[in-house]
């Protein structure tokens, strides 16, 4: 089956320095693939080049076999990519309704934007008790649930989702995990980036360890994690 | 003071408020999805205003126009011409400055501003007089609760207020106003979510000057004078009316328009010298900012539009 999302031999850099040098990668339509390394490895780098919100210096970005290196944000996303973006990002002064319309804001048809509110409600029935109220007044948790369930208000072909752990407590973490799996059974495919390497690696299928701005390991997930470059990183993030 | 003079006072009052609120809608439109504070929205006002004297004087001899026709195709006009200006101001000197310093957006809009009423004055028949602006609407009094009305004065608070809650519903109650929404709170999720944040740009731009125009409009249908420096007053009171009730919020926009009318009614009682009402109403807004820096309805970092 041909890749959804390929990335080949990528270059990206603020100023001077090259964040990622020679980054390739790819993701199969369906399943969970994910990116690994610690912070500053150039994991965030590499979803933002995706996406446009930083311009990639060389290389190629292909989605569904169309080269979209250098088109603007929103054609990108118009072509069935959503995001759930580092630190959830949900907008504090919109309604937790509101916030998941704009989820949705490229589907003209009405009854498909209510049946799609109503599923994402379905998954995360805490949120139909606060469809009023503003998500920057909501916790950390529930804005994360608000978060991914915008995500998914477009019906993505590829779902982006940049540390979703960050900043929630390890029961909430274990949720998350179980979500996403869940999102899989759905028919979406995932591009999962993750400091958390353990929880991670037991629900994707591939995965991609990034470190200084390279990939130093990659392949299916149960071979991954004997790897000793993901023993290292895993005993280094322990630490 | 005359007692029965009294309720002229609030007309007039009424009427300030609905146009400084307009103004001030604009400038708390722009800071809110571009952090940028636009400081040629006074004289697009005015420009607004001689675009809508042209349509007049190049439709006039067309009988067949009735009256309230007329109000309708100048209005617009106006609107359009204003809309379409503030869009192209946005796209060739505001985006490319977005990297830069926001104080070097308003100092080029200051300069813009000032070529606009320069330009108006030397190109314009006869430009450095004032206008006459045709009396379209009926001058005729009606007594509402006792209070004697003119007909002018009533359509033009109801029209400007009409104006403002049409711009509200649109923003709360729109695809366009929720993108509006969107970028204002934070830009770069909202093209993550596939909002074109150019387009979007253009489109807030463009509705912030044509309530410009209509407040010109309204301004030139009240006075029935405009001149070629109005916009240099109401563009100050529109900035500072929008900075007092807190830059970012349209309803802090809304009341500091109506707080500064308000200031200036009591200014205008209190002092009987015409002149002192501005000074009394800007001392007043000076100490409530020394009071409140960041305006009456405060804004945090996310409270956009």
């Amino acid at each position: 089956m041909p890749n959804l999302l390929e990335v080949d031999d990528l270059y990206v850099g603020y100023d001077e320095a090259d964040v990622l040098s020679g980054v390739s990668l790819k993701v199969k339509p369906g399943k969970i693939t994910c990116l690994l390394g610690a912070n500053g490895a150039g994991k965030t780098t590499l979803i933002r080049a995706l996406l446009a919100l930083t311009p990639t210096r060389q290389g190629k970005i292909f989605f569904d076999g169309e080269e979209i290196t250098h088109q603007a944000t929103h054609n990108i996303v118009r072509l069935g990519i959503s995001t759930i973006p580092e630190g959830r990002r949900v907008f504090p002064k919109l309604t937790v309704i509101e916030n998941l319309l704009t989820g949705a804001i490229l589907e003209k048809n009405k009854r498909k934007i209510g049946s799609r509110i109503e599923e994402v409600l379905k998954i995360f029935p805490q949120l139909s008790d606060r469809k009023k109220q503003l998500a920057g007044t909501m916790s950390g948790g529930e804005q994360a649930m608000l978060s991914i369930g915008r995500g998914l208000m477009s019906a993505p072909r590829l779902l982006v989702i940049d540390e979703p752990s960050l900043g929630l407590s390890p029961l909430f973490v274990k949720e998350n995990f179980k979500v996403i799996r869940s999102i899989k059974e759905r028919g979406i495919t995932v591009l999962l980036v993750e400091q958390n390497v353990k929880q991670t690696l037991e629900i994707a299928d591939y995965g991609y360890l990034i470190a200084q701005g390279k990939v130093v390991a990659s392949g299916a997930s149960a071979e991954l994690n004997k790897t000793d470059q993901v023993q290292l990183a895993y005993f280094g993030s322990k630490q | 003071m005359l007692l029965g003079s009294l309720d002229q006072y609030l007309i007039n009052g009424l009427v300030l408020g609905v146009i400084y609120a307009m103004v001030a809608v604009g400038f708390t439109l722009f800071f809110g999805v571009l952090n940028v504070i636009k400081f040629s929205h006074g004289d697009v006002l005015m420009a607004g205003a001689f675009a809508a004297l042209i349509a007049y004087i190049s439709l006039q001899n067309f009988v067949s126009i009735s009256i309230w026709m007329m109000v309708v195709i100048t209005t617009t006009f106006a609107f359009a011409a204003m809309a379409l200006f503030g869009a192209i101001v946005a796209r060739f000197l505001v985006l490319p400055l977005r990297g830069a310093p926001p104080l070097n957006t308003l100092l080029i809009t200051l300069m813009l501003g000032l070529a606009v009423r320069e330009a108006v004055r030397l190109f314009y028949p006869n430009g450095s007089n004032p206008k006459p602006f045709p009396k379209l609407l009926p001058d005729t009094d009606i007594f509402i609760f006792g209070l004697e009305i003119r007909h002018d004065s009533l359509i033009i608070i109801f029209g400007g207020l009409a104006a403002i809650c049409f711009l509200h519903l649109l923003i709360k109650k729109t695809r366009l106003g929720l993108s509006i929404q969107a970028v204002a709170q934070d830009s770069e999720t909202a093209r993550l979510m596939g909002i074109n944040f150019q387009k979007i740009v253009l489109g807030t731009f463009a509705l912030g000057s044509g309530l410009a125009a209509l407040a010109g409009v309204l301004n030139g249908l009240y006075y029935n004078e405009i001149n070629f420096s109005m916009g240099l007053l109401l563009g100050v009171v529109g900035f500072s009316s929008a900075v007092v009730g807190g830059l970012g919020s349209i309803l802090g926009a809304i009341i500091g328009g109506f707080l500064f009318a308000l200031l200036q009614t009591i200014g205008a009682i209190w002092f009987e010298v015409p002149a002192y009402k501005d000074v009394f109403a800007f001392v007043v807004i000076i100490a409530v900012m020394a009071w409140r820096p960041t305006g009456l309805l405060a804004e945090t970092k996310s409270d956009r539009v």
